[in-house]
């Protein structure tokens, strides 16, 4: 194995955009029978890497050799061309035509399309691979595992060697993942040579041969996975630090209470009482769709609490919500962080003026350069990056966004704090840093964390609630350890004896 | 009625259907590759003088039909110049197609207001003519209108089969597969518009070369736009469009003889009825779920490419 050509050599390939160096001197390989994990951070500069494979992006130096002739893959055609081929994280696929149409779209041939023979071809090559989907079926009628697969059976239609996965397990339940990757693992049986970007370190334990990280645009690391002996060890080396996914919580006395909710129901709600004081923490998990979204929605002024009394920093809902007001109230971080909570097509500082345009107001316009100062302060606090006011929400990463977010909320001081789902699909260090801006801004407010987390909520809480079918099953201090280990059966609605 | 009443009525609506017809298809095919073109009206009168103008200095009316064809597809470049070239905004391009198009047309064609020119004259097909009541209907027509009868199945076929038509649905459905599956996207694009302004500049001459052989000012009057709307209505299908562009030309024939007939109905109200059964038709074709068959990407334009 050692003397092989690889199917692919990158060498020395460097990228940027603007000021921002997105791949520094990277150097790999791609061997035939190997499934190579590339392992990094939101913004570690993985998908570049993949896009300048694919074709999509022309290095600014650098080589690319195939086998062991360099080449220039200029445009996706070339990448196509050479063996080539990437699973997007957004499939590529025509949802009003069907599985053999995808699949033949683009392959060059005689004028005609002949269907039977597509469907056959689709059919028999999905079968080698142990993958079930229907030529015949239209694409808005598939799953999304049956997608992926589309997907890749057009890799393998074009008798792609290289195949390229942009985290393919994002979109696909548990059992869908583990079909995937047997399919991975005949391709590489078969001699293909795979590459799987990912930030989940079970699966990339899990499925990988090989595992590269990156780190700020540069490999770091290459380790064999069977060399790698836990998760922790790859987190660490992934983040280049311990990490240590134990925030320091100091207890804080609890103060006044800040949100009361009392018999409320509805909306699949059943007789909700909860109360949350400053300086606590108050963590609701249980399974998704339990009751948690309609709950916030009341809470943060989005639906009428009805049956029910909804009670916000002392006043009652209807006039807590008629009085407003941008400061000292209620921030709603919400689950769907770009679309509740910012405008993809604005930039960063129209998206912190979208809820702090109390504070830079006179009259009936805008001081627009106060507020630009203090943003670009918030920026540099908070670390986000790129650290430009003029970016559109959409080019910054989920972790950066999310901390844009909350920059923007803590701006506002609130006293309370709603926060739904803050970390899901952080990486681990993006994680951590919402974290401590949580316990922070605790000092100050009182906070109702929705998650289905349980590790988030041991970190972070003071006391937990269960939710269940519409109800809070119970509720507890995190450091009860007899009813903490009951969670999971509360969570599915077992009766505790 | 009698069918000595309806049997050239219908003959008639196919007659002032098929003008609609070609434009129709014209604008499917184009709306298929995903640029919304509403300059049809624009490219539709340009044909019509091209061919008029062609067809009287020549004395050939078939080669002032085909350079028809050509005007349009020429008128439309501008669209796929503005659209494609500079992605500028597809709905305004297109009315700035109509505009142009109209003002071109009535300045270059004032010296021939009245005149006429060689048209085609109608041609029973032997045989097909003589079957009852279809044959009068169908195949009493001018030979523009028997070329229109392959167009439809034609395109469908090459919409459905072909490996150029895949392409150049899936540009209109969604330009980055076909950008990742290797397809020049773009060139899908300029094909449509420039096939669907061949077809739209065929419509026209329709109107100066076999619905009259005369020159008039305005002489699309609104045609253009009953094409856009029976896309919707055919939910862009060529053979959709035939039912839509007949019921059209059956209304329109209806009106004239309506008013030959001399009823009590004011002439403006008869003169409204095809563009009130468009609004009626589009309101009808939206109560139905449309969204499942228009072009996903129609009149969105391309990223630009880095």
């Amino acid at each position: 194995m050692e003397n092989q050509l690889p199917l692919i050599r990158l060498e020395n390939i460097s990228k940027s955009f603007g000021r921002v160096q997105a791949n520094k001197d990277v150097t790999l390989e791609i061997m035939k029978g190997e499934i190579l994990a590339l392992l990094g951070e939101n913004g570690a500069g993985k998908s570049t890497l993949m896009s300048i494979l694919a074709g999509q992006l022309v290095p600014d130096t650098g080589t690319i050799y195939l086998g062991n002739k360099p080449v220039q893959l200029t445009t996706t055609d070339k990448a196509i061309a050479a063996g080539i081929g990437m699973v997007y994280q957004h499939f590529k696929l025509v949802n009003a035509m069907t599985v053999a149409e995808n699949v033949f779209l683009g392959q060059k041939g005689g004028f005609w399309l002949n269907k039977q023979k597509m469907c056959r071809t689709v059919e028999q090559l999905a079968g080698q691979y142990g993958m079930t989907v229907d030529p015949r079926a239209r694409i808005h009628d598939l799953s999304m595992g049956e997608r992926q697969q589309v997907e890749i059976l057009k890799l393998l239609h074009r008798k792609s060697t290289v195949l390229i996965f942009d985290e393919p397990t994002a979109v696909l339940t548990p059992s869908e993942a583990d079909n995937l990757f047997d399919t991975m693992k005949i391709m590489v049986a078969k001699g293909k040579g795979i590459v799987f970007i990912s930030h989940k370190l079970e699966e990339v334990m899990a499925a990988a041969d090989n595992i590269a990280i990156l780190r700020r645009g540069e490999i770091v690391d290459r380790v064999a996975a069977a060399d790698v002996s836990s998760t922790a060890e790859l987190a660490e080396r992934m983040v280049g630090r311990e990490v240590l996914l134990q925030v320091d919580k100091r207890v804080v006395e609890p103060h006044q209470s800040v949100l009361k909710v009392e018999e409320l129901s509805g909306q699949q709600m059943k007789e909700i009482n909860l109360e949350v004081r400053q300086g606590e923490i108050l963590a609701l998990v249980g399974v998704a769709g339990n009751g948690q979204k309609p709950l916030v929605e009341a809470i943060c002024g989005l639906s009428k609490p009805l049956p029910g009394t909804v009670t916000l920093l002392g006043m009652e809902w209807r006039k807590f919500f008629k009085k407003g007001g941008w400061k000292n109230t209620l921030s709603y971080i919400p689950e769907d962080r770009q679309g509740l909570a910012t405008c993809q097509g604005l930039d960063l500082l129209d998206n912190f003026l979208l809820t702090t345009r109390g504070g830079f107001s006179r009259g009936p316009w805008l001081k627009r350069e106060e507020a630009r100062e203090k943003a670009n302060l918030l920026l540099e606090e908070f670390d986000i990056r790129p650290p430009d006011l003029t970016a559109f929400a959409w080019q910054l990463s989920g972790g950066n966004l999310q901390k844009m977010v909350l920059a923007r909320e803590f701006y506002r001081k609130p006293r309370l704090i709603v926060a739904e789902q803050p970390t899901q699909g952080l990486d681990i260090a993006a994680t951590e840093d919402v974290w401590n801006l949580l316990l922070q801004a605790r000092n100050r407010a009182g906070i109702l964390l929705v998650t289905g987390d349980l590790n988030e909520a041991f970190a972070l809480s003071d006391r937990i609630g269960v939710m269940y079918n519409g109800r809070i099953v119970d509720t507890f201090r995190t450091d009860n350890k007899e009813k903490v280990e009951q969670i999971p059966q509360m969570m599915a609605g077992l009766a505790i004896s | 009625m009698e069918i000595a009443i309806i049997i050239p009525l219908l003959a008639a609506a196919v007659q002032s259907g098929t003008p609609i017809l070609y434009a129709t298809l014209g604008e499917i095919f184009t709306e298929k590759s995903g640029v919304l073109n509403l300059g049809v009206e624009g490219a539709m009168i340009i044909g019509a003088l091209a061919g008029f103008i062609v067809s009287r200095y020549t004395g050939s009316p078939a080669l002032g039909f085909l350079m028809a064809g050509f005007a349009g597809a020429l008128a439309t470049s501008i669209h796929g110049v503005v659209c494609l070239w500079f992605r500028g905004n597809q709905v305004v391009s297109g009315l700035a197609l109509t505009i142009l198009g109209a003002g071109l047309a009535n300045y270059l064609g004032t010296s021939y207001v009245g005149i006429s020119a060689p048209g085609f004259k109608t041609m029973a097909v032997p045989l097909l003519s003589s079957i009852p009541v279809l044959g009068p209907i169908f195949f009493n027509q001018d030979i523009l209108v028997y070329i229109s009868y392959f167009i439809p199945p034609a395109m469908y076929i090459f919409f459905t089969s072909s490996r150029f038509g895949l392409g150049l649905r899936a540009a209109g459905e969604y330009p980055a597969a076909a950008t990742a599956a290797g397809l020049n996207v773009a060139a899908y694009r300029w094909f449509g518009i420039m096939v669907g302004g061949f077809f739209m500049g065929l419509g026209g001459a329709y109107l100066s070369l076999a619905y009259t052989h005369l020159w008039t000012t305005n002489l699309t009057g609104g045609r253009g736009w009953i094409a856009v709307a029976l896309v919707i209505f055919a939910f862009w299908r060529p053979g959709r469009a035939v039912l839509g562009a007949y019921l059209f030309g059956g209304i329109m024939a209806l009106q004239l003889r309506l008013q030959a007939l001399g009823t009590q109905l004011p002439s403006s109200i008869l003169l409204m009825l095809p563009y009130a059964l468009t609004v009626f038709v589009l309101v009808i074709s939206s109560w139905r779920k449309k969204t499942s068959e228009e072009p996903a990407a129609l009149g969105v334009n391309l990223e630009p490419v880095d």
